[in-house]
């Protein structure tokens, strides 16, 4: 069912089909006049230099899209498991910080989608042994460079933001820079301590 | 070195016309906060319209350290002599824009020049900071400048997510007046007024657009500017008309805005 739904007169949001954010990123920006793809969780926006046009042929066909022929890098961040909030996971979890990082280290995770901020990637892959709900509380500043995990998602703040997950670790490594973000759609990403 | 910031209050950065076609990397497009204004500044100073100006929410002055042209969005080309200085302030509008005749010299860096204060590129522009001019080439000298556009009502378009909103929610948005908080800045821009009704619908992380009028559990609404997340969770309840949006964008802080269908 080909459906969406105006975002403005630059943009248009559709239901996500059920393919890789890597997958429709590539297959949206082919379409002509689109400058702009953001893939989210349950919902894509398509943005348009102009007005948008939109054949509803072109929706109709990303479910069918073939896969990016890039399988997408490996990329390990090094981690040290220092967060403030690691023991309190830990006890919340009935479990010694120690198997936090374990099991948080020894998982392979995927670049599932890209939002909040610049380079900020939502991994999947979360072993289901380490899933909690949101800090109550969010903060209003995490440093940049902080490793966090909050549903079955993992991320690395790139930048000093506010925040509501829990903070068990920091990366050794800057997620954001001058040469653009570190991880990309579909990318593999371990943490190695 | 060509000239030498003396003095700089508020938000004051070099921009140009931003970073389109980041977007899957959570790079929102940045640039000028009103284009339109950006291109008046460059076409006077004859620049191409997307060369590097200094874009000011507040008060610039700059001295020449030799002999240069300068032009804003509201005055045209004049000479500047070595020594000279020039002060400009954003006020009666929010932003003005200050252009120098070949544009100013600053990195090309992901395919921009501007700041992109969100994502770490550029910064603040401070006194004692320096800059040389490009040297672009001159372009044909500006058509007569538009009229300044009347004070009309600022078109929107209505919103994609009506069920996260109480009944009646857009009508409040349409029929009140809003003031423009000085909390506002190049990622939001603040809206003080009537609050709008939210609905009990969960909230979920959507991409969102520039102009898109986000409602948080408060109330109170919030346009996204160049700087905006690429997603949020805050349901928008209508978008600035992209025509319109350099004219909302222009309401000095404390001015008060209408909205029209």
């Amino acid at each position: 069912m080909a459906d969406w739904i105006a975002l403005g007169d630059r943009a248009i949001r559709f239901a996500r089909p059920p393919r890789s954010a890597r997958t429709l990123t590539r297959a949206v920006r082919a379409w002509p006049g689109v400058i702009d793809v953001v893939v989210a969780r349950t919902e894509v926006a398509a943005y348009f230099a102009a007005e948008p046009r939109v054949d509803p042929a072109w929706l109709a066909a990303l479910a069918t899209a073939p896969d990016d022929p890039d399988p997408g890098r490996d990329i390990a961040i090094p981690a040290r498991y220092d967060g403030p909030d690691l023991a309190e996971v830990a006890a919340a979890l009935g479990r010694h910080a120690d198997d936090v990082r374990a099991l948080h280290a020894g998982a392979t995770y995927t670049v599932e989608t890209m939002g909040f901020s610049p380079g900020f990637g939502y991994l999947a892959g979360l072993p289901a042994e380490l899933e909690l709900p949101r800090r109550t509380t969010p903060r209003t500043r995490v440093p940049a460079g902080s490793i966090a995990i909050a549903g079955l998602h993992t991320a690395v703040y790139p930048f000093d933001s506010p925040g509501g997950w829990h903070l068990i670790g920091t990366a050794g490594i800057r997620m954001f820079g001058p040469e653009g973000a570190v991880l990309e759609l579909g990318d593999r990403v371990r943490f190695v301590p | 070195m060509t000239l030498s910031i003396v003095r700089a209050l508020g938000l004051v950065t070099v921009q140009d016309l931003g970073r389109p076609g980041r977007m899957h990397e959570a790079v929102p497009p940045g640039g000028a906060l009103v284009v339109d204004r950006l291109i008046a500044a460059n076409r006077a100073a004859r620049n191409p319209d997307g060369a590097p100006a200094l874009e000011v929410l507040g008060q610039l002055a700059i001295r020449a350290e030799r002999a240069l042209q300068v032009a804003t969005d509201t005055a045209p080309l004049r000479e500047l002599p070595a020594g000279g200085e020039l002060a400009i302030a954003s006020e009666p509008r929010r932003v003005a824009y200050l252009a120098v005749r070949g544009g100013l010299d600053a990195p090309l860096v992901l395919g921009g020049r501007g700041a992109l204060l969100c994502a770490g590129l550029g910064g603040l522009v401070r006194a004692g900071q320096r800059f040389a001019t490009a040297g672009l080439a001159e372009t044909a000298p500006p058509a007569a400048p538009a009229p300044d556009a009347p004070d009309a009502p600022i078109r929107l378009i209505a919103g994609p997510d009506p069920a996260s909103f109480a009944p009646g929610a857009l009508d409040v948005l349409l029929a009140s007046e809003y003031r423009v908080l000085p909390t506002s800045n190049r990622v939001g821009t603040r809206l003080d007024g009537p609050a709008l009704p939210r609905s009990d619908a969960p909230e979920v992380s959507r991409p969102m657009v520039l102009g898109a009028i986000e409602v948080p559990r408060d109330g109170v609404p919030i346009v996204l500017g160049p700087e905006h997340p690429t997603t949020g969770g805050y349901p928008i309840i209508a978008v600035v008309a992209r025509a319109d949006l350099g004219r909302l964008f222009s309401i000095r802080l404390g001015g008060t805005v209408r909205f029209t269908r």
